[in-house]
């Protein structure tokens, strides 16, 4: 397993900010591991002062998953965020960015890494500072007034969670609020007999800020990741079992089929490979070109 | 659902925001930047960049509107507006088409048969014959009818598969080119062939239908100023030059014709005029380019009339109600290089500033640091100017137009000015030919005589 750092800005200023922003983070979970996240920011618009204000987080993700196909997978959160809540018609409800990912740079159409926004706004330089301590001084470095823009939202709800929160949001909080307490360096997570998530975190990672290089990582020279994206317009549904970020097949797996004007398309893994992420969501309409399934070969 | 792209998808989504009306917009994987994507409610990616695959892929069309749950389509114009199948296939899925009944656009999409139709109204047309099966045939109704002659695709459009005719010996490269190009363009090398009128005008007229038998008209469109191959590039209304007695019995001719087949929703009936005559050309069951000119005059949002129309809401008003106030003129800025024949340019807009002030108006997608993709029309905006009298309207185009600035692409703006400052465009003195013949004097194709 080769992992990536790559860290995650996420946004919203619309509908209920606050279940957007956890579902987001529970989203990215499933392209990795969640290795650790910030705070929740409440911070005033930038730019267009009458827009509402936003809710903001950073989140360091462990994942396979190559720049670009990261970012489609990041977008399909977007946009499965934005049709979850039909009633709300308007802006999207959530924004993704990558803001890094490890030492890279990258100047392509449409991905740019580190993010042109990371260097000069607060909402993006106090959560990324919080969860690496490399970015203080940046964050320092911006004016008072942009700083007094973004405060720690309340974390009320905190106290009374259940032990096993029912809401995939809590456990995430949940978790997060153990690693800090703890010095593990792996949690994993299973719930029944798939769902396995595996992080790595804690007070080992705490004591060595820096971030590996790339080429501290071994990589298999054969391994890459494909993105099986949507060739038409539909409805997604997931094959039973549902296929999990883990799982493992020797040979071809239907693992869903779009359903468009009562036709079901199958949607396949084309091949062998271990499933890294599922950002398709069972029942939800899926768009031409929509990433749903990475894949990794020759792993 | 907004089944199109470019400025008429926006100027759609418009119209529904003001009225309340959620919408979903369709989009290429060439169009995800594309201000109709953002400014949409909801929207979907419905293929790659080329239209086959897109913005003409039926069953990805109709899936997006079925899974977000529209009640309607608007098709715009082009692509798939002026498909009777297309407009079925909505109505079978429980989607209301927003356009005249499928069976009415059948008939007065094929040209022949829409000639046929309105004759049987009445209403005058080019004397012409039915569709040609052989050189044969074609001699025959060539003689009938007298040449000076224009040969046409029945399927055609745009000037593809057109020929001109002056002599019998002429006719039979003419056909063989023709059928040739209509084949290659449309599937269908059917031709007609019919009166060549000489240097006619280009007058349209507007027409709304209910779906409780009112029909009126609003007024006409001279769209003489046309590039070669019949492309419209200056519209004005009210038409210049035309006497009283002319311009009722175009709109008189355009009521005739779209009661007759029981015409709902928005049309244009496009006539060949000379002089006091006119002769019916054919019909577009749809909404048209350069429909602003006459929302400008009539004070009329044709667009939420459509959509009004569609609902099955009475117009609400009759002929007598409608006023025509001042004159608008339309520009429209294409990304073509008039210096080489108008040929297509792809880019990206690096700087764009758009003209305001009184009397002023643009639809355009266009913002600075857009690319314009290669698949899809040249057109990036429309520039309408409103004036109390048609030199108040050219006066606020010129100053428009020079205030307007496209970086990056190459366009239509400078050639339009020429127009403007012409003596023929001034005068109102002004038919199809024009643009050509003032081409041809400077011997270089896609460049105005300067004067």
């Amino acid at each position: 397993m080769t992992a990536h750092r790559a860290y995650v800005g996420i946004g919203s200023n619309l509908g209920d900010r606050r279940a957007n922003v956890e579902f987001a983070i529970d989203a990215v979970a499933e392209l990795g591991a969640v290795a650790r996240r910030s705070s929740l920011y409440r911070t005033a618009p930038w730019g267009n002062r009458r827009q509402p204000w936003f809710l903001n987080a950073v989140v360091l993700l462990e994942t396979e998953l190559a720049p670009r196909p990261l970012l489609d997978s990041l977008h399909a959160i977007e946009r499965t965020a934005g049709r979850a809540r039909r009633e709300r018609w308007g802006p999207r409800t959530l924004d993704l960015d990558l803001l890094l990912y490890d030492e890279q740079r990258i100047d392509e159409t449409g991905l740019h890494v580190p993010h042109a926004r990371l260097h000069e706004r607060a909402f993006v330089l106090v959560p990324l500072a919080e969860v690496d301590a490399r970015f203080a001084p940046m964050r320092d470095a911006l004016d008072a007034s942009e700083l007094a823009g973004v405060v720690p939202a309340e974390r009320e709800g905190l106290a009374a969670m259940p032990d096993v929160p029912t809401f995939a949001g809590e456990r995430v909080r949940a978790l997060a609020q153990f690693l800090a307490q703890s010095d593990a360096v792996r949690v994993r997570i299973a719930r029944g007999d798939d769902d396995v998530v595996e992080i790595v975190a804690g007070a080992a990672r705490a004591e060595s800020p820096e971030p590996s290089t790339p080429h501290s990582r071994t990589e298999t020279p054969a391994e890459r990741v494909d993105t099986i994206k949507a060739d038409l317009v539909g409805i997604f549904h997931s094959s039973r079992p549902s296929p999990a970020a883990g799982e493992v097949f020797d040979a071809d797996r239907e693992l869903g089929y779009i359903e468009a004007l009562g036709i079901r398309t199958p949607v396949h893994s084309m091949g062998a490979g271990r499933l890294v992420a599922a950002t398709a969501v069972d029942g939800m309409p899926v768009e031409y070109g929509q990433a749903l399934f990475s894949i990794v070969r020759g792993a | 659902m907004i089944a199109n792209r470019g400025e008429i998808a926006l100027r759609i989504n418009r119209a529904c925001q003001e009225l309340g009306v959620p919408t979903v917009a369709i989009f290429s994987e060439a169009d995800r930047e594309s201000l109709h994507v953002r400014q949409a409610d909801e929207a979907f990616c419905v293929g790659p960049g080329p239209v086959g695959h897109s913005y003409l892929n039926i069953p990805n069309i109709i899936s997006t509107a079925l899974i977000t749950g529209c009640d309607a389509v608007h098709p715009g114009y082009g692509f798939l507006a002026e498909n009777a199948r297309f407009a079925e296939i909505c109505n079978d899925h429980g989607l209301t088409f927003i356009g005249p009944k499928p069976s009415v656009i059948a008939l007065m999409g094929d040209k022949a048969t829409a000639k046929r139709v309105v004759r049987d109204a009445g209403v005058a047309t080019t004397p012409g014959s039915n569709v040609l099966s052989t050189i044969e045939e074609a001699h025959e109704a060539a003689l009938a009818i007298g040449y000076p002659l224009l040969l046409k695709a029945t399927a055609g459009g745009g000037g593809r598969g057109m020929r001109a005719v002056n002599e019998p010996s002429e006719l039979a490269r003419a056909y063989a080119s023709a059928t040739a190009e209509a084949e290659a363009s449309f599937k269908d090398g059917r031709l007609y062939v019919e009166r060549l009128i000489r240097a006619p005008r280009h007058i349209e007229v507007q027409v709304l239908g209910d779906e409780f038998g009112t029909i009126v008209h609003l007024g006409e469109r001279d769209c003489s100023v046309q590039k070669p191959a019949h492309q419209k590039l200056i519209e004005e209304t009210p038409a210049p030059n035309l006497s009283a007695k002319a311009r009722d019995a175009l709109h008189e001719m355009a009521l005739r014709a779209s009661r007759y087949v029981g015409y709902t929703n928005a049309g244009t009936l496009e006539f060949l005029s000379a002089g006091d005559d006119a002769y019916f050309m054919e019909m577009n069951t749809r909404i048209q380019v350069e429909h602003p000119v006459t929302e400008m005059v009539y004070n009329i949002d044709l667009v939420k009339e459509q959509i009004r129309i569609a609902a099955g809401e009475p117009l609400g008003y009759m002929q007598k109600d409608l006023v025509a106030r001042g004159h608008a003129i339309e520009c429209r800025v294409n990304a073509e290089d008039p210096r080489n024949g108008f040929a297509p340019a792809a880019g990206t807009v690096s700087k764009l500033v758009f003209p305001g002030g009184p009397g002023i108006r643009v639809d355009t997608h266009l913002y600075a640091g857009a690319t314009i993709p290669p698949y899809y029309d040249s057109m990036i905006a429309k520039v309408v100017a409103f004036g109390d009298t048609r030199e108040v309207a050219i006066a606020r185009m010129e100053r428009a137009l020079r205030e307007t600035l496209v970086e990056g692409v190459s366009t239509t703006i400078d050639f339009c000015l020429e127009i403007l400052a012409s003596p023929e465009f001034r005068s109102g003195r002004y038919d199809v030919e024009f643009i050509p013949a003032r081409m041809l004097v400077n011997g270089r194709a896609g460049q105005p005589a300067a004067r």
